[in-house]
Order: structure tokens, then sequence, then C-alpha cells
């Protein structure tokens, strides 16, 4: 019995001994970090931390207004590209610098007509609204004049058959109201030249050739 | 003397080990409030902040070194694409201006002639048909076009630059071209080669044109060879409602 109360009293003291000597050795070892740090030393490196977040946040702004200005920027730089584009779209189909397509109408010509005849047509078909013109598989465009040579008709180099065809891209309706009118430019050059027929289809799709003229004047200079 | 080691030999061995062990014991507890000491103390008052508070700051300053990371990237993202869309609009507005010189967007200085047509200034025989006096829209299509086969590369009458789609009407008394109403006396501008005017002068449709009505009719036809001609750019508009591009080979 009195071997059993021994036992027990030394368990207790070594319970607590080993509850204290954990506790002592981690007291020891929380050492590292702010934990370590003295109320004076954390006060300092909280100064500094301030410090240097207000430069960080400083930066940061000065970061995000240029962020900003750069996204405004990109906007107006995509805006006007699409703006060029267009515009040189635009101005390439106008000036038969691509092929085009449209509806519009399709004026056969056949028998021994004049050139003078021919540009008359010409006239007409852009006085009544024709947004690109082709004789044959030559773009009309201004400077392109069909000429009368010894052997016959030619546009650009190209010699006109007995048979051609203008094809115009416009609103056929108006195109071949203007042509076909009583006393208009067919029937004025069928009473001047009784053999040659002229005839005017109106077509859903007429194809308009590139024109081969250089894109840079020759003797001009551009005053942009 | 062996009283005393008598009474020592009756103390059992457990209480002994006890004593020894609350002897450690007693030290142990003393050791732990030494080094709990000061700890305790600003564990309960001012530490707890400070620490807290460095914390913070520690994690703010990670977010802010991370956000300037983030922006540093993006911006210099932006401005990559921004260098490439300057050459790009750079590239773009000299090929626009190429296409815009060919169109006749654009004025052209250049040696040429100026060619003045104007109705005949003589009294009209009381039989003839006052219209044959006057200078008519084709009279000036036919002047335009002698002009273009002599070798002119550029045209404007009265101002008005001839384009693809301009036409030459007569309207009353006036003569309609680009949506203008000219008067006379008309002058062509025409730009080309140095000998643009005696290729006109030799050609035998402005020689025809001459003897039809000049001669015939009296028109007044003028002309001056000059270094420096000038062709205003077309100021009208272009409407394109139904021609498209048909392909995208464009030049």
């Amino acid at each position: 019995m009195r071997s059993l109360r021994s036992q027990f009293a030394v368990t207790a003291v070594a319970t607590i001994l080993g509850f204290l000597l954990v506790l002592q050795f981690r007291a020891q070892g929380a050492a590292p970090g702010l934990a370590a740090l003295s109320a004076q030393d954390l006060t300092t490196l909280i100064a500094n931390l301030n410090t240097r977040n207000e430069q960080l946040a400083a930066e940061v702004a000065r970061l995000d207004v240029r962020l900003r200005d750069l996204q405004a920027g990109g906007t107006q730089s995509q805006v006007s590209l699409a703006a060029i584009r267009e515009d040189l779209d635009r101005v390439r189909r106008w000036a038969g610098l691509v092929p085009g397509v449209g509806r519009g109408v399709v004026v056969s010509v056949a028998g021994s007509v004049s050139a003078d005849a021919v540009n008359d047509l010409l006239n007409e078909l852009r006085a009544s609204g024709a947004e690109a013109i082709a004789i044959e598989e030559v773009r009309i465009l201004d400077g392109d004049v069909v000429a009368s040579l010894p052997g016959g008709l030619a546009v650009r180099n190209a010699a006109l058959a007995d048979r051609f065809s203008i094809s115009a891209v416009g609103d056929p309706a108006a195109l071949t109201a203007s042509l076909t009118r009583v006393g208009g430019i067919i029937g004025r050059i069928q009473v001047a030249e009784p053999e040659v027929s002229i005839t005017v289809v109106a077509a859903d799709r007429v194809e308009m050739p590139a024109t081969t003229r250089p894109l840079r004047p020759a003797y001009g200079k551009p005053r942009v | 003397m062996s009283a005393l080691l008598g009474r020592l030999r009756a103390i059992p061995s457990w209480q002994v080990t006890l004593g020894l062990a609350l002897l450690a014991l007693g030290f142990l507890v003393a050791a732990q409030f030494q080094s709990e000491g000061p700890r305790i103390r600003y564990t309960t008052q001012e530490r707890p902040p400070l620490v807290e508070t460095a914390l913070d700051l520690t994690r703010r300053q990670d977010q802010l070194k991370a956000r300037i990371i983030e922006l540093s990237d993006r911006i210099r993202e932006l401005e990559n694409s921004a260098a490439q869309d300057d050459e790009l609009v750079a590239s773009l507005d000299r090929q626009l201006t190429e296409v815009r010189t060919a169109a006749g967007l654009v004025e052209l200085v250049g040696p040429g002639v100026v060619l003045q047509i104007e109705d005949a200034s003589g009294p009209i025989p009381p039989d003839a048909a006052p219209g044959d006096y006057r200078v008519s829209a084709a009279d000036l299509r036919d002047l335009v076009s002698e002009l273009w086969l002599a070798g002119a590369e550029a045209i404007a009458v009265n101002g008005e630059r001839i384009t693809p789609t301009t036409a030459a009407i007569d309207i009353g008394s006036s003569i309609l071209v680009n949506s203008a109403y000219l008067a006379p006396p008309y002058q062509a501008s025409a730009i080309g080669p140095d000998d643009l005017y005696d290729r006109l002068t030799a050609s035998p449709g402005f020689v025809r044109l001459v003897q039809d009505r000049v001669d015939q009719f009296g028109l007044r036809l003028s002309f001056a060879v000059l270094e420096d001609v000038v062709v205003p750019a077309y100021s009208g508009t272009i409407r394109l409602v139904d021609l498209r591009a048909a392909a995208s080979n464009a030049p």
C-alpha cells in the first residue's frame, strides 16, 4: 500500500514536471519573427512598412492612370483604323482599283457605231447614276475614252469588235429608263446611225474588272 | 551521528525521489515564470495590436506589389499593341493618300495646258439655230476626250475635277458637271506630258472639233501651255450604293 502511494505521488509530480518542461521549451522556441521583436522595434517596423506602403500605393495610382490613358488611346486608334480602312475600301471601289460587282445593266451594241456615240452612251450612264462602267473587260474611268482608229474602235489599247457590250453598276430601272426614254441617247444614236442596234438588259449581277492604269501620276505632283 | 544516519535510513526511498522531483519542479516553475514574464506583459497589453498592425501592413504591401506587377504587365501589352497600331495607321494612311491621288481626290500641279472655249461673239444669222453658236456639254466632252487621248493624266473644267463618274450634260444654257452648274467661258485645265499641246493639235479628232465648232460657228478657243497647271481635287461626295468589292486582291 505504501509502495502504491509512493508510485502515485511520483507519477503526479512527473506529469506536472513533463508539462512544465514542454511549456518551457515552447516558450523558448517561439522566438523568430515579429514575436521576437520588442515593442519599440515593432513600432519602427510599422513606421517603415507604412512609408513603403504609401510609396507603393502612389506607384499603383500612377500605373492606374497610365493604363486608363492607354486604354482610351487604344480605343481611339482602333476607331481611326476602322475609319481609314472603310475610306480606303470606298475610294478603291470608286476609282476602279479593285474588281467590283453589283446590280446594273448590260448595254449590247452591234453594228459600226461611232466613237462619239459610244462616248455619249458612257456619259449618259454616268449622268443617270452609274457607279462603275466597263466595256467588255476594260474598266472605264476618267481618262478612258473610246477612240476611232483606222481599224475600228478601241479603248485603252483594246480593239472593240462589231459587237460589244457595256456593263454598268447602278440602279437598273433608273439606268434603263434614262437610256431608253423617248428622245434619249439611244433614240438619237439610232436616228444618226440607223444601222446600229443597241439593247439594254437589266442584270442582278454585273461584274466590273479592276483598272490596269498606274496608281501614281506621271506628270503631276500631288498637293496633299 | 549514528542516530541521524539511522533516521535517514528510516526515510522511505519514494519520499527521497519525490523530494528531488519537487525540487526540480520548483526550479522549472521559477524558470517558466521568468521567461514568461515580459511576454505576458506585452501579450496582454501593447504587443498584439503592434504585431497585428505589422502583419496587416505586410499583407497590404504584398497586395500592392502584386498589383504593380499586374498593372505593369498590362501597360507593356498595351504599349506594344499601340506601337503596332501606330505603324498600321501610318501604313494605311500612305495607301489612302496614294489611292486618293489615283482617284482624283487630291489636287495635282504639273506641266500642261489650259484650253478656254467660249460662245460665238458675232451676231447669229436669223435662220440659224442659236444653240450651234453656244458651247454645249458635247463640246466640253469632246474637248476633254481629246485631251485624254493626247495623254492628259488629270483634267478639271472650271475647277471641277473629271472623275470616274463625272458626266457633262446641258441644263438650259449652262452645263452641269459634277453637280456644279458651269457658265462660260469654260476652261479645261489638263496636266500631261510636255508635248501634250502638240499631240492635241495633231489629233484628227481635235482638228475636226476646231473645224466643226470654231471655224463653222465661231466658238472662240484659246490656249496656254503652262509649267504649273493646277488641277483641283474632286470636292463632291462619293456615292456608292450598288457597287461592292468583288475580291480582296487590292493593289
